[in-house]
């Protein structure tokens, strides 16, 4: 059972387009993981498109964008968009065709999942991260990363996979730090988390997770971890490792 | 007392709901260009839509010229893809609504860095939804009852790989294997069974 969701103003940003991409993978993928968020988000969704698309809204409040819109460029736009080739899909709408089914690959959401592999097996990844790659698993001790080959300012995504027994030393962030947990299950100070919690740390927090049986998360960082006890030298590499 | 104070800025589930009259107008003109190719209906559609997609673009892009492409490539999806939009499925403001904020997320990202990939329909699948919808009609009794006849009357080929895939959740690889078939005959298989339960179902739905 999921007990750890982003928080509905995250959910809405995440509906609206307004979160950074890497955020919003890591949030998409909880909302794969998440019945109840898939709820949530299908409501504001709706919500969000009877705000935008409201009829009265531009008389009301934005009379400049109105008159800008005039007949002559909406005429040009019209007669140019209805003018486009009509693409594969339509066609296949309106013939049902035995043979072009055949070449088509299958619309099963399994199809396009990507499996990643590790020392202990193989995971199946969330769908957001399809278009990704990632770099080989890197690892220090019982802690290990694959980090996605992908740009996003400062922020880091990588997956985590802790080993059975093994821990993150305490810390804290200088920026935010955000994990969402893939398989097996982990604590820290502050409870337990399974399969599907979202986790969201900024700044103010000090943790060190350690897990029983082991675990691989999705993790997104956008700022240097700092190890807030001794042997930091020692500890520097893992510090690296993790960011 | 209740006064008809309009609240604009707020999220407010009462107030702004579109008016049903509206709604099934905007349903109707995607119906006929998804059957028709309807350029009157196209150009109603249009004339609702794109000065609110341009305010839309505006506030994301602050750019008006970017804001008039995001009209443009919207508007575009939406003469393409409009067979795609299923009523039952939810609103056309909504649909429309997810076309746009992807366009637009994918823009704003282009803008920003060099690397080409869209990841719109990645992190907003255009299925999660219709999954959701799925299930829960597929938890209806009577539909049950309606998918299993239909099953029933596919081909045997084709019930295995249905079945195997929904009922004993394997996957098409555990399935080629166990059916000792390649992999492509069970995609090809899978994906004919499931338009063909489509087209039942939906047939059975008009009468
Ligand atoms: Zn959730």
């Amino acid at each position: 059972m999921i007990k750890q969701h982003p928080t509905q103003a995250v959910l809405r940003a995440f509906i609206q387009g307004d979160l950074d991409p890497s955020v919003a993978i890591i949030v998409s993928s909880h909302i794969e993981m998440c019945e109840q968020c898939q709820k949530e988000v299908n409501q504001l969704t709706e919500i969000a498109a009877e705000k935008a698309f409201e009829q009265d809204i531009m008389d009301s409040f934005d009379p400049c964008t109105h008159q800008a819109f005039d007949s002559s460029l909406s005429k040009n736009m019209i007669d140019e968009i209805m003018s486009l080739p009509l693409d594969e899909s339509m066609i296949e709408e309106s013939v049902p065709n035995q043979e072009m089914y055949e070449d088509i690959e299958p619309a099963h959401s399994e199809q396009n999942q990507k499996i990643i592999s590790h020392k202990d097996g193989h995971l199946p990844l969330p769908r957001a991260l399809s278009s990704l790659d990632a770099a080989p698993w890197q690892g220090v001790g019982k802690v290990s990363r694959a980090r996605f080959q992908f740009n996003d300012d400062e922020r880091r995504l990588s997956l985590l996979k802790i080993d059975k027994g093994g821990q993150i030393p305490q810390h804290t962030h200088t920026g935010i730090e955000i994990t969402l947990l893939l398989e097996g299950s982990f604590e820290d100070d502050m409870g337990t988390y399974q399969k599907g919690d979202f986790i969201w740390l900024d700044k103010a927090h000090t943790h060190s997770p350690i897990t029983q049986d082991g675990c691989i998360c999705l993790t997104l960082v956008s700022d240097a971890l700092h190890f807030t006890q001794g042997f930091s030298k020692l500890l520097n590499p893992l510090g690296k490792l993790i960011y | 007392m209740h006064t008809s104070i309009k609240t604009f800025g707020k999220y407010k589930d009462d107030s702004i709901a579109t008016p049903p009259q509206l709604s099934t107008e905007l349903c109707c003109w995607l119906n006929s260009v998804a059957k028709q190719r309807d350029k009157k209906a196209f150009t109603e559609l249009f004339n609702f839509f794109a000065p609110k997609i341009k305010r839309f673009g505006i506030s994301k892009l602050n750019n008006e010229a970017m804001a008039n492409e995001l009209v443009q490539d919207t508007m575009s999806l939406v003469w393409k893809k409009a067979h795609l939009f299923e009523a039952s499925k939810g609103a056309a403001t909504t649909w429309v609504y997810t076309l746009m904020r992807n366009t637009c997320f994918d823009t704003l990202r282009k803008m920003k860095h060099k690397d080409n990939i869209s990841l719109s329909d990645d992190i907003w699948p255009s299925d999660l939804t219709e999954e959701l919808s799925d299930d829960s009609e597929f938890k209806d009794h009577l539909l049950n009852e309606k998918v299993l006849r239909c099953i029933d009357s596919l081909p045997l080929a084709q019930q295995s790989i249905i079945k195997g895939v929904y009922y004993q959740e394997l996957t098409q690889e555990q399935l080629a294997k166990q059916l000792g078939i390649p992999l492509g005959t069970v995609k090809s298989r899978l994906r004919l069974a499931l338009s063909k339960l489509k087209q039942q179902m939906g047939d059975r739905d008009h009468d």
